[in-house]
């Protein structure tokens, strides 16, 4: 039941930080891919089974955004689970996101955060946050 | 900082205030340890740091691991809660040395650097918590403000 997962940011050392808390998270990893904009991450998915996306929002050449779009139009991807990674501070735009079916963690994230919305969008954990306070 | 791999053994540790309580378990081993610690940084005092390194996170929690190990745990099974690193102030912005806060920050470091995550924690607030580590089921009891929960 090993997961695929593409993790889509313009910035190598926030994905390495995606890539070590999914390992941290005692997932069955499978193939890790990265992608540094939406265009890049729509090649990736075209040639590559994907199980979970992880998805940034302000890239150059195609934002997270378009990118979900285009997802949602093509059948064949219109179903892949996303989670969004932001610094998106906007109420507004992020429930436009959250509607297309995404669940969001806002940058900085602490790896705990990012791990459980990973384990809940898989369907791996009630809605419950795994602790009280902050930092 | 006790730890133990007794059953029925109970630690427990009290008055956490900034102070950071901090619970590992390895449940397959039936290996735990519970660690009380107070500063953040051992470079204030380092002979202080020598002669008793569970003052401060940087060298209690790496010893508290090592010991762990020592008595038969493994870091790939090791889960850890912590509890604490609150402050005597109602509004944030009073605390001025931010005890608590800088202790949870250097905790994180270690446990980011280590690869371990946290599997629950309570912290941050002005009250003051008891926490308690059962060896033989892992399972961790703060008590707060005339309350008790499980973490």
């Amino acid at each position: 039941m090993a997961l695929n997962i593409l993790v889509v940011d313009d910035s190598s050392v926030m994905r390495a930080i995606i890539i070590k808390t999914l390992h941290l998270s005692q997932l069955p990893m499978g193939e890790v891919h990265e992608a540094a904009n939406g265009q890049e991450a729509l090649k990736v998915l075209d040639g590559n089974w994907i199980d979970l996306a992880l998805v940034d929002i302000n890239m150059p050449v195609m934002d997270g955004e378009e990118m979900i779009n285009r997802l949602k139009q093509n059948p064949a991807t219109s179903d892949l689970p996303i989670i969004i990674v932001s610094t998106e501070g906007s109420e507004s735009r992020k429930e436009v996101l959250m509607q297309k079916g995404a669940r969001f963690v806002h940058k900085p994230f602490t790896p705990e955060t990012l791990r459980d919305a990973i384990l809940r969008t898989l369907g791996g954990l009630d809605e419950q946050k795994a602790g009280n306070g902050t930092i | 900082m006790r730890v133990s791999a007794q059953e029925g053994d109970v630690i427990v540790t009290h008055a956490l205030g900034s102070c950071l309580g901090v619970a590992v378990h390895d449940p397959v081993a039936c290996v735990g340890g519970l660690l009380h610690v107070m500063l953040p940084l051992s470079t204030i005092d380092p002979a202080k740091a020598q002669a008793n390194p569970f003052m401060f996170v940087d060298t209690g929690f790496p010893e508290l691991l090592v010991e762990c190990f020592e008595t038969g745990a493994l870091r790939q099974r090791l889960e850890v809660r912590v509890a604490g690193g609150a402050n005597s102030w109602n509004r944030g912005e009073d605390d001025f040395f931010q005890i608590g806060k800088r202790n949870l920050v250097v905790l994180r470091k270690l446990l980011w650097k280590t690869g371990l995550l946290l599997k629950s924690y309570d912290v941050g607030g002005t009250a003051s918590r008891t926490m308690s580590l059962e060896i033989g089921s892992g399972k961790v009891t703060i008590k707060s403000g005339g309350q008790i929960k499980n973490l």
